[in-house]
């Protein structure tokens, strides 16, 4: 074996720290994350042990992550092709409306949610013909239907909000009926249904991008374009789909967020993109592209809904909030930097 | 030997990694005007070294002196202040910069607050003509040059700022042959001026040609320093990897099968004006010409990544769809690109990974089947002799012979039929070269009909049943492999007219 190749045998044991360095940065990375949810209900549990490590409130929690999660487990296969996906939230509540409207006065769940999804993904359908055909840029692309889908949404019902607590079976819901409100306030076990969606969601998502032929296209076209070409992978129809991916998971949370509150609103989802950008990136996947790690993004998306439960029951301000958030996603994409540098 | 000190002195230089000597103990001295070799195989720590002496890596121990008083390490801007000039394998110029700006990048001349570009201008353009390339226009824009005229571009750079050791990593790796002339010609001007240069490269023949003494380095430690350049190659071989180098070319394999590959009036103006030629299963046909013939051009338009204006591409009797690299890649074609970096692999991923990225189909049996794929990786990594071959590797930190060696598994596991290869042994090193060789003798001996695109003429002598000459975007010439020669193939890939003129502006 040595007489075989000794040059070569002696430039693998000298690159040798190379890996290490890395695989530690990278396992620091997760474990940190997990740390860091560990101790924010830690902290929030010392600070208000009344309120913040209630069963009420934990899941009060999940609901609300569940929906920001659902989003973010698209937003981590968009980033993955490192492309943006900035029209997340507007997209949110046009979804919501136009379910809405299709069932306005009164209508049966299954027709919500079938509109909500539909509108979503359609939506995304036009964010990925834009950029994957149009070459338009994604930044630009779902920068400009950031904008048209808020649009859609104060247009659909003049600004107001649609009432959907009428769906099915009245106002609280027969728990035997199929009501939309069941999703939103509904428990199998204990456990809030939306909770079950975004696990579910997630599950699924870990399986497609890591142990499916799409999964490895999705990385291999963020990681390097032209090489993914060479190699045969169908580039321009992988970026399209993950477009519409986004936005058919932003139907679904659309479907959660609605039954949550009874009601679709024009103004809903306002800065989800950023709750869904930051836990994907602080959950450890590259802006860069080429990596992508979906339980990070999972555990991104569950250290937020700490933040912010804490922050809340701290009595800080929504405005306090929204600087710790953005404070949060700066510092998150500095942490990554070394990282792309190597 | 007595007289001033050297421009350069290294004293038992050592570079601790992590667990791992990259440099262990490397003594060196460099005489102004002269041009000092450094060989050695990858991951000799040729490249440790020139890091250290340009400041951008910190040694462990040892001392660096320059003009005899000792050189601050780990400190590129105290390198760079005391004439320590370094050009790298891949060139770092802007495109959109031109000659004069590029050039002054970082250092520009001002007058007050404003560029001074009068000056910046005159100044390139009175460096240029001191390397003899008064042809080249400060005013001209690097993306419109071609590569040697981009080198030139770097070494008046380095001048620019009175360099008095010039540090050149494998410069000959992206010129072709006529190109290389060039090169060699500027480096000359440079050590009359009093330059001293160290130059690393992998072809012997060059370092016979430009060098003046050589150091060897192996497994981070000198085996030998300041030998004469005239050294016999086996020699220099027997150093480099410690034991006589087994023949480098092994035996030409012969046309044995049906016609596999068929090129029929190909087109794509203004890189590819015509070809035709077919390539038999168990073939290995060489593409020469100069860097700019349409040659890569050629084997993109084959491949499908570019889709021509006409002509028809034919694999084992069936027409391949235009444009549509998937199709090809399921038709039986390879493709091992140019630029294994930027073109070839994805660096972060794991060997595996790279190696399966295009038969993951055979691996999906509704999930991926993990544990197969990376026993059919590891089995075709092991053919290759690739270190390590365990398939967990991040391909990034692979030295040049063994990515390349992962981008040729690839095609391996896909069991292809038709294998197109741009520059393969680019930036290798001699033994591993030798290894690359066997593989695509080997792989044509299996059937498999080979296209070879290489810079490299010898190699094609060396290795190829046929070789195919281009010009100017035409096949002008085709001999058979152990009837050609060199000289015979260069004169043919340089066009009659032009052939002294190689660093004009591309059109």
């Amino acid at each position: 074996m040595t007489t075989e190749s000794p040059p070569e045998g002696g430039a693998a044991v000298v690159e040798e720290p190379l890996t290490e360095r890395r695989l530690g940065a990278f396992r620091i990375q997760e474990y940190a994350l997990l740390i860091a949810v560990i101790l924010l209900f830690v902290i929030g549990a010392v600070l208000r042990p009344d309120s913040f490590p209630t069963v009420d409130n934990v899941h009060n929690m999940l609901t609300q992550a569940s929906v920001v999660g659902v989003i973010a487990v698209g937003m981590t296969f968009v980033i993955a092709t490192a492309g943006i996906d900035l029209s997340v939230g507007s997209m949110l509540a046009a979804a919501g409306m136009f379910g809405g409207i299709l069932v306005d006065p009164e209508g049966s769940t299954l027709v919500f949610i079938l509109g909500a999804v539909f509108f979503a993904t359609a939506l995304g359908s036009v964010n990925a013909i834009a950029i994957a055909y149009g070459r338009v840029v994604p930044f630009i692309a779902t920068l400009a239907m950031f904008s048209i889908a808020r649009g859609i949404a104060l247009l659909l019902n003049d600004k107001l909000p649609v009432g959907l607590l009428d769906l099915n079976g009245g106002s609280f819901g027969d728990p035997a009926a199929f009501s939309l409100l069941w999703f939103g306030t509904g428990r199998i076990l204990g456990i809030p249904i939306s909770v079950y969606v975004f696990l579910g969601i997630t599950i699924a998502g870990w399986l497609v991008l890591n142990r499916t032929r799409y999964g490895r296209y999705v990385v291999a076209v963020g990681g390097n374009r032209e090489a993914a070409r060479i190699a045969g992978v169908p580039v321009r129809r992988t970026i399209m789909s993950v477009y519409v991916l986004s936005g058919f998971l932003v139907g679904i949370a659309a479907v959660l967020l609605c039954a949550r509150l009874g009601s679709a609103s024009p103004v809903s989802g306002n800065l989800y993109e950023l709750d869904a950008i930051g836990a994907v990136v602080i959950g450890g996947t590259s802006l860069a592209g080429g990596k992508a790690r979906i339980g990070g993004t999972f555990l991104g998306v569950l250290t937020f809904a700490l933040i912010f439960s804490l922050m809340t029951q701290l009595d800080l301000s929504t405005e306090v909030q929204q600087v710790v958030k953005g404070a949060i996603v700066l510092g998150a994409v500095l942490l990554q930097r070394p990282e792309a540098r190597l | 030997m007595a007289g001033a000190a050297p421009t350069l002195e290294v004293r038992g230089l050592t570079k601790l990694y992590p667990g791992v000597w990259a440099l262990n103990g490397v003594d060196l001295d460099v005489r102004a005007g002269e041009v000092h070799c450094l060989l050695g195989p990858n991951g000799a720590g040729k490249s440790t070294l020139i890091k250290c002496v340009s400041g951008v890596v910190e040694p462990t121990g040892g001392e660096i002196l320059l003009h005899g008083d000792p050189l601050p390490v780990g400190d590129p801007a105290a390198s760079l202040g005391r004439g320590i000039a370094t050009i790298y394998q891949e060139l770092d110029l802007v495109e959109d910069l031109t000659v004069a700006e590029s050039v002054y990048l970082a250092h520009e001349p001002r007058r007050g607050p404003f560029l001074d570009l009068d000056r910046m201008r005159s100044d390139s353009a009175a460096l240029l003509a001191r390397l003899g390339h008064e042809g080249i226009s400060p005013r001209t824009r690097i993306g419109a040059l071609r590569p040697a005229a981009r080198q030139v571009v770097s070494i008046a750079r380095a001048l620019s700022r009175d360099v008095r050791l010039l540090i050149m990593d494998e410069p000959s790796a992206i010129l072709d042959d006529g190109e290389v002339e060039t090169l060699f010609d500027v480096v000359r001007r440079l050590t009359a001026d009093g330059v001293a240069v160290v130059y690393i490269s992998h072809r012997l023949d060059e370092i016979r040609r430009i060098g003046d003494r050589v150091t060897v380095l192996s497994d981070g430690r000198t085996v030998a320093t300041g030998i004469a350049a005239s050294t016999p190659t086996d020699r220099l071989v027997e150093l480099m990897v410690g034991s006589a180098v087994e023949q480098l070319y092994p035996e030409r394999p012969r046309a044995t099968g049906d016609v596999a590959l068929s090129v029929r009036g190909l087109r794509r103006l203004p890189e590819v004006r015509s070809a035709s030629f077919e390539v038999h299963a168990g073939e290995v046909v060489g593409l020469g010409g100069l860097v700019g013939s349409g040659r890569s051009e050629l084997l993109h338009l084959i491949y499908g990544l570019e889709r021509p204006d006409e002509g028809e591409v034919w694999v084992e009797g069936e027409r391949l769809e235009p444009g549509r690299p998937g199709r090809a890649i399921a038709a039986g074609l390879g493709f091992a690109p140019e630029d294994r970096k930027s073109q070839g692999l994805l660096l972060d991923w794991s060997q595996t990974k790279n190696v399966s990225l295009a038969d993951l189909h055979r691996f999906q049996r509704g999930l991926l089947d993990i544990r197969a794929e990376r026993a059919a990786v590891r089995e075709q990594l092991q053919a290759l002799k690739t270190v390590p071959d365990d398939g967990e590797r991040i391909v990034r930190e692979l030295s040049g012979g063994n990515q390349q060696k992962v981008v040729l598994a690839r095609w391996l596991l896909h069991d292809c039929r038709v294998l197109l290869l741009d520059e393969p042994t680019r930036g290798v090193d001699v033994a591993t070269k030798a290894q690359l060789y066997r593989v695509i003798i080997d792989l044509a001996a299996a059937g498999v009909a080979v296209l070879v695109v290489s810079s490299e003429l010898g190699e094609l002598v060396g290795i190829c049943s046929r070789i195919l000459v281009m010009r100017e975007g035409e096949l002008v010439f085709e001999v058979d492999g152990a009837a050609a020669s060199e000289r015979e193939l260069l004169r043919h890939a340089v066009a009659p007219t032009d052939s002294a003129d190689l660093i004009e502006e591309v059109r």
